[in-house]
Order: structure tokens, then sequence, then C-alpha cells
């Protein structure tokens, strides 16, 4: 990792402070309203928020557009997602530096979900660069004012980049040594999948040893039943725990809808209460708390935390 | 081989619509491997052909004579010549290879211009049998199995990465886009392991060289192959097919 410092996420995360990041979804519309709402609700909660780019492989509004609107209109620090599924070398070289040159600072560098899984089946899935490629790809944009092909940059981009890993992979060992790979290609900071087991944590950091760049634990407190069961069903390598899902089911009974919402959020900061009791305990730098559409739970959370 | 299997009649007989002379081709390449050209099979197109009010030619080729060998081909195009002139169109039991090859030679050797349709879809290059087939070589023009373990990972791997394995790993190992599906890059960890070769699963691979897929590709030889000499040639070796094993699927 570069000593060069372009963003408050790695100036916190050099600083060593413990570090909260959101996510925002653009969705399919013509217009970023509804995150650009989200990212002021989280405005000095996190110090950084994730936008999401056609996760799950539903076509939504360009990651970088969004970033971009975001950052501009509210001052949310954005980790700007790219991923591999839909581009090729070029285009993703294209991106990174319309990154730049629109002001973003961090890109999390993903493979992406195979495009089989969403809403556009049909398309031609890309995948010319994986995650540790496009890693690599930007580090050497950045560091040497290079693309790929060794052709000059002038004026390179100022941004960092990192990597994702997969804590609930049923090889362990293959995933680790994955992310260890993207460490080693310069990965600056690793955010992990999802995370509901504090024993899955535990063996995840247990194999991964010491690291030279902060990991923050992905959470996922769900807003509905509804999205907790999506994430149970349909997102590779995440379980929900069954009585978590249960108690999120529960709360559908509830006909009023603000002793609804108090409910839902009491199961999650119950549940999550003891998982990031835990958190505290295990090597990680911060956490990535992935609570989507779902702002008002990330205080009540971060109180865990202090 | 390149596994195929016959396109729906419903979109063949739309293909047909309004020609009533057919001219039925098969291949006695692979296309008669997998019964979708073979002399069988080109019978009972023709049958149905028929039955549509169609009259038909039938062009079977025997086995080792494949549509997209025209060297050997073209005899039996050329001893149809009647036929092909007066037919309205040409059905080929054969993969997309032998439709082109086949409606070249026509066109440009044999001077008609006919209508030429596919009654199969091409599936990939597979290996494997005596049943079960897998596509597992994608002829990409620069071969990465050096460094991978022996395992391709742009064809095995549903993302054909070369860094991998994703973050859609099932629980029991399998692809994220089908469950009965390995994941390539755990089993290409698992062989890494075994041979004592893990150093090279955290190297990054780089990414693929795709400047050899310009298409179409062409390729030359100097000489063509005797198939008949070849055959001799290898008489002697052909005798290990005596203790040829029992292949329990």
């Amino acid at each position: 990792m570069g000593d060069e410092v372009y963003s408050d996420l790695m100036r916190d995360l050099k600083e060593g402070k413990y570090v909260f990041t959101g996510e925002l979804e653009p969705e399919k519309a013509g217009d970023v309203h509804e995150p650009i709402e989200m990212a002021r609700d989280l405005k000095g909660l996190v110090v950084a928020c994730n936008v999401t780019d056609n996760p799950q492989s539903f076509a939504y509004v360009n990651s970088m557009a969004a970033s971009y609107l975001i950052q501009k209109e509210t001052g949310m620090e954005c980790i700007y997602q790219l991923r591999c599924a839909d581009r090729n070398r070029m285009a993703l070289l294209s991106d990174v530096l319309g990154a730049g040159a629109l002001g973003l600072k961090n890109i999390l560098a993903l493979t992406g979900d195979h495009v089989s899984l969403g809403d556009t089946p049909d398309a031609k899935p890309v995948y010319d660069l994986d995650s540790t490629t496009l890693i690599a790809m930007i580090r050497k944009v950045v560091d040497e004012g290079k693309d790929l092909g060794g052709n000059e940059i002038h004026n390179p981009p100022k941004l960092h980049v990192g990597g994702a890993a997969a804590p609930g992979a049923a090889n362990l060992k293959a995933e680790v040594a994955k992310v260890k790979r993207k460490i080693k290609v310069g990965a600056e900071f690793i955010q992990t999948q999802v995370v509901y087991y504090t024993d899955v944590l535990d063996r995840f950091f247990k194999e991964l040893g010491k690291v030279d760049v902060p990991v923050l634990v992905g959470i996922f407190p769900a807003r509905t039943f509804g999205q907790a069961d999506f994430f149970d069903k349909y997102v590779a390598g995440v379980d929900v725990p069954p009585d978590y899902l249960e108690n999120m089911k529960k709360t559908k009974e509830i006909k009023d809808k603000e002793k609804r919402k108090e409910e839902v959020d009491r199961v999650n900061v119950e549940f999550f209460t003891e998982f990031l009791e835990h958190l505290k305990g295990t090597p990680a730098a911060g956490c990535h708390m992935m609570a989507v559409g779902y702002p008002r739970i990330i205080a009540p959370l971060k109180k865990v935390m202090e | 081989m390149i596994a195929q299997e016959q396109k729906p009649m419903e979109e063949i007989l739309g293909y047909l619509e309004g020609k009533q002379k057919i001219v039925v081709m098969g291949c006695g390449g692979c296309a008669t491997f997998y019964y979708t050209g073979d002399k069988k099979a080109v019978n009972e197109m023709a049958e149905k052909l028929t039955k549509e009010g169609k009259a038909v030619t039938k062009i079977i080729l025997p086995l080792g004579i494949s549509a997209c060998e025209i060297d050997m081909s073209a005899a039996f195009l050329e001893k149809n010549r009647k036929a092909i002139e007066n037919c309205d169109a040409v059905l080929m039991q054969s993969c997309g290879d032998g439709v082109q090859v086949v409606n070249e030679y026509i066109e440009n050797k044999m001077g008609l211009v006919k209508a030429i349709y596919p009654a199969n879809d091409a599936l990939g290059l597979v290996g494997g049998g005596p049943t079960k087939f897998k596509e597992t070589c994608q002829s990409c023009g620069m071969c990465e199995l050096g460094k991978t373990a022996g395992i391709c990972p742009l064809t095995s791997c549903g993302k054909g990465l070369m860094n991998g394995p994703c973050g859609g790993v099932r629980a029991d190992n399998k692809c994220e886009i089908d469950p009965d599906k390995d994941c390539a890059w755990v089993k290409i960890y698992e062989r890494m392991e075994k041979l004592g070769e893990l150093d090279k699963f955290i190297e990054m691979r780089d990414p693929h060289e795709w400047s050899k897929m310009k298409r179409p590709r062409l390729f030359e030889i100097e000489k063509p192959l005797s198939p008949v000499r070849a055959m001799l040639g290898s008489l002697p070796a052909y005798l290990t097919l005596l203790r040829k094993p029992k292949l329990e699927e």
C-alpha cells in the first residue's frame, strides 16, 4: 500500500480509527433521488458509503454517475463499486479514469454476480478481468500512471482500491488464499460479504491470520422480513440464521406501521448487539453496515461499538 | 468433438416454409456420434419432411466423412448435383461448420445459389463419454492449463475467471450459476494442494490474451493429411482398443 491518502475513508483507516461504512443502492430509475436522501440521513454516521453497481445483476443507474451525484449533492464520500461482469478491460479503465475525473476517491473492485442471476439473464457476461486483475490494474493506473498495456496516463487519478471477501465460503482456505492474492496485488482495504454467525467470523480471521490491510466486516440489518429472506434465498454465500428470520417474519403480523418499525428495530438491535459485541474482539478495523434503505438503525448499532 | 442436438421441428419447418424440394444432408463426423447426422437421423428427418408434403433427396455421409471436410464431402455433393440444382433448399444435419463449408462449396465450386438451413444446434467442443460429455476447452488459442493445474477456468468456471474462486460459491462448492456444476476454482485449489503447488494458487494470473481469438480465425497446414495412410500407419496401435476399459457412468 502506498503512503498517499486521497480519501476520508483511507485517512480514518490509517489513523487506526474504528470505521463504519454504509451502503446506497441506485435503482432502476432515471434519477438518484432516493439514494441521495439516504446519504443525507447517513451523513455523520458513516465515513463513506458504498454505491452498488448492478447488485445481484439487476441493471440499475450507473454506479459512477450515482456516486458522483451523491457525493456532489450531500458531501457523503462514496466507495464506487465497480464490477467486471459487464465491462471489458477497456471499459473498466475508462470508468476508472472517469471516476478520478469526477472526484471519486475509493473503488471497491468486484467480479460481480453472474448476469444470468439477475433481471437481464440473456445478456452476454463479460468477465474480461476479475476482481484481482482489476485491483492490479487500478494500482498500476494510480501508482505508475500506466494502463495494462503499459501506455502512459496523463495526470493519473488519485484513488484507493479495495476488494471483497466471503467469510462464509465453503472452501475457506481457497477463499482466503484469493483474498491474500488481492492484498498482494494492491488491495488497500477489504470489505467482507455479510456475516451473521460469530463462528464464521472467527474461522475467517483465524484462517486469514495477520494481514497488512484493514478488514471491514459486513453486516446486514434488514428493514423488512422480505429483505432478510431475499438475502437468505438469493445472495450467494450468505446464510441468514433461522431465529433471526423467524423474528423478522413475526413483525409482519403487526398492523400498526410505527409499532412494526419499532419491533423490526428491536429485533435487529437485539440480534446485532451480540454480534457486534463479539466483533470488538476480532481484528476487524471496522464494520460495513449494508443497511440499504434503513439508515435509522445505524445510530443504535454504532452505540454498541462505543 | 462438437456436441450437437437437433433443433425443434417447428423451427426447421419454419425455415422450410414455402420450399418444396429439399436436399437433406447428414454428417459422418461429430453429428453421427450425437445421433444428429447419421444415416438413421437423415432417414427420420426425410420421413418427417415427406409427411409435410416435401420432396426429399437424402445425402448420407458414412462414418468418418465429415461434412466440414470438403475434400471428402465434396464427392457426395457432386454425386447429387442434379438434386441440388433442382432443390429449393438444403437442410444440413451437422454443426454450423458443416452448413457453411457445404454452402461455400455449392455456391463457389458448383456455381449454384441455394438456400441452406441448419437442422442442428452445436453445443461446443466436448470430451468424455460414453454417454456423458463435458465442455472443457474453448479453443481460445492461448492455453492457460499450465497455470491452472490442468483445469481450464476460462471454460469450466461459469464466469471464466483467471483468479477465482468468486464469492458466489455455494455451500457444497458448486457454482452460483448452476447447482449441478462444480466450482472450477475450488477444483483447481484442491488439485494444486494435492500437487504441493499452492504457492502458485496465490500468484495472480494475468488477464487472458484474447488477441488470439480474433474471429474468424484462419489456419493453414502445408499439405493435407492422407486419412488412409494415417489409418494404415496406426494399425498396430488400434490393437489397444481390444483392451478397452469398461467405462461406468
